[in-house]
């Protein structure tokens, strides 16, 4: 991992089909949230884009997909967002898309993001 | 017409087990109502029902994917039911249902029920405070806090509605049910407190497009600000996502904490809200953080200066 990387979890912590929220860094604003769909791993700010600024997403720790696992699901307004895109598909943000993160995988696994990731929500806000 | 308020309000959910355990954490007791219903009530026996979103004993869902089903208000006596089914029926279809209540939809195509309110009357203290200048309201050895102290939703407060058209949802709401504007969010929407309730508001609609029509929150009233505080506190230790608070509204003057829900909705506790008779003149202020709260807070894990500087003990 280099040193503007910050690392998340390692890929096993992410189960195929589940969803997870981890904080790049101890006092970050917002969570990173990292799905897993077929194997396939997706990131995105745990940030809805209904409000200027963005708003966390779960309803409890972790509680990110709708109850079928098909899409990411924000507990606000109930908007869902396609899986692999980002792009809300239902709810009130229609037409506005998650941000999404860049992952890195290192050999052993390790997953981690860009350190200015960490900032970012307090940027927006 | 001497309408109190929500008595229920009804959802057709998602998630049915995450949406009990949320309920139940956020301190409604479960009632089963039969094979697949539940109420969650607060102390006066008002609350949320809850039904698998493809339960046919269900009112028909909403266009948009808003999980609320149907609100349930409560009125003072029967002749209140006739006053409104009489009223209804010059331009809608009323039925009437076994158990007297009456059911109909509004201009929007909200499913409304109206009954013979349900609420149980409570007598409990409001939270107590002593303050120089004033008589104490709590005895001598009478403690504010302890770990243990009850921190329970006492009754269904109001909800705040996503309303695509709002001529006519306060046309229909102040002309044809009796309700009453308390003041104006100026770019959102009004305030609305019904006849037979002095609370500031039942109801508050912000204008949305079609595609987010439905319910934006409900709220709870607790004992006081303390309750508030402990009942969110508790709430957020067991991983439940706060969204705005705590804080207090400057309209209504109610203390606040929203929390995201597995409902699709936000979920309120509220206290201390402002009470109002006829004699009052709506206020209108426009709709932003400045005339939203007095303050905003936000909770952060419990710390306490201890001690001293560059490491030192300190104690």
């Amino acid at each position: 991992m280099s040193a503007n990387q910050l690392r998340l979890c390692h890929r096993d912590d992410i189960p195929e089909g589940a969803a997870r929220g981890f904080l790049p860094l101890p006092d970050a604003p917002r969570n990173v949230i990292v799905v897993n769909r077929g194997g396939q791993l997706h990131a995105y700010m745990d940030s809805c884009p209904h409000y200027r600024g963005g708003t966390p997403m779960a309803w409890r720790k972790d509680a990110y997909l709708d109850s079928e696992g098909a899409h990411l699901a924000c507990h606000a307004h109930g908007a869902l967002f396609d899986i692999e895109t980002g792009a809300c598909v239902s709810g009130p943000c229609l037409g506005r898309k998650l941000t999404r993160v860049p992952l890195s995988e290192a050999p052993d696994g390790s997953i981690s993001v860009p350190a200015q990731v960490a900032g970012r929500a307090a940027r927006e806000s | 017409m001497r309408i109190i308020g929500p008595d229920y309000l009804v959802f057709g959910v998602d998630d049915l087990e995450g949406s009990k355990t949320y309920l139940e954490d956020f301190g409604l007791k479960p009632v089963q109502l039969d094979d697949t219903g539940w109420l969650y009530e607060a102390l006066d026996g008002t609350g949320v029902i809850i039904r698998p979103k493809a339960d046919p004993k269900l009112p028909a869902p909403l266009e948009t994917k808003n999980m609320l089903r149907q609100q349930i208000y409560g009125v003072e006596d029967a002749s209140v039911l006739n006053e409104i089914e009489a009223e209804m029926s010059k331009d809608r279809r009323v039925t009437r249902l076994s158990d007297g209540g009456i059911e109909f939809k509004d201009d929007l195509g909200f499913e409304l029920r109206f009954q013979v309110t349900i609420r149980r009357e409570l007598s409990m203290p409001a939270e107590k405070i002593n303050a120089p200048g004033a008589p104490a309201q709590r005895a001598p050895n009478e403690l504010g806090v302890t770990d243990d102290m009850a921190a329970l939703p006492r009754s269904l407060s109001h909800v705040v509605l996503f309303v695509p058209d709002m001529d006519k949802v306060v046309s229909f709401f102040c002309d044809r049910l009796g309700f009453v504007v308390t003041d104006v969010l100026t770019g959102a929407g009004p305030f609305l407190r019904p006849q037979a309730n002095d609370d500031h508001h039942t109801h508050f609609f912000i204008r949305t497009p079609a595609y987010m029509q439905g319910c934006e929150h409900l709220a709870f009233h607790m004992g006081g600000p303390t309750e508030l505080m402990v009942a969110g506190d508790r709430f957020v230790r067991k991983g439940y996502q706060s969204f705005w608070g705590p804080g207090r509204h400057k309209f209504g003057s109610n203390w606040f904490w929203y929390f995201n829900s597995p409902l699709g909705v936000h979920f309120e506790y509220d206290a201390d809200m402002d009470k109002h008779d006829d004699s009052w003149v709506a206020r209108e202020a426009p709709n932003g953080p400045e005339a939203s709260q007095i303050f905003l807070l936000q909770w952060r894990e419990k710390w306490a200066p201890s001690g001293g500087p560059e490491g030192g003990s300190g104690a």
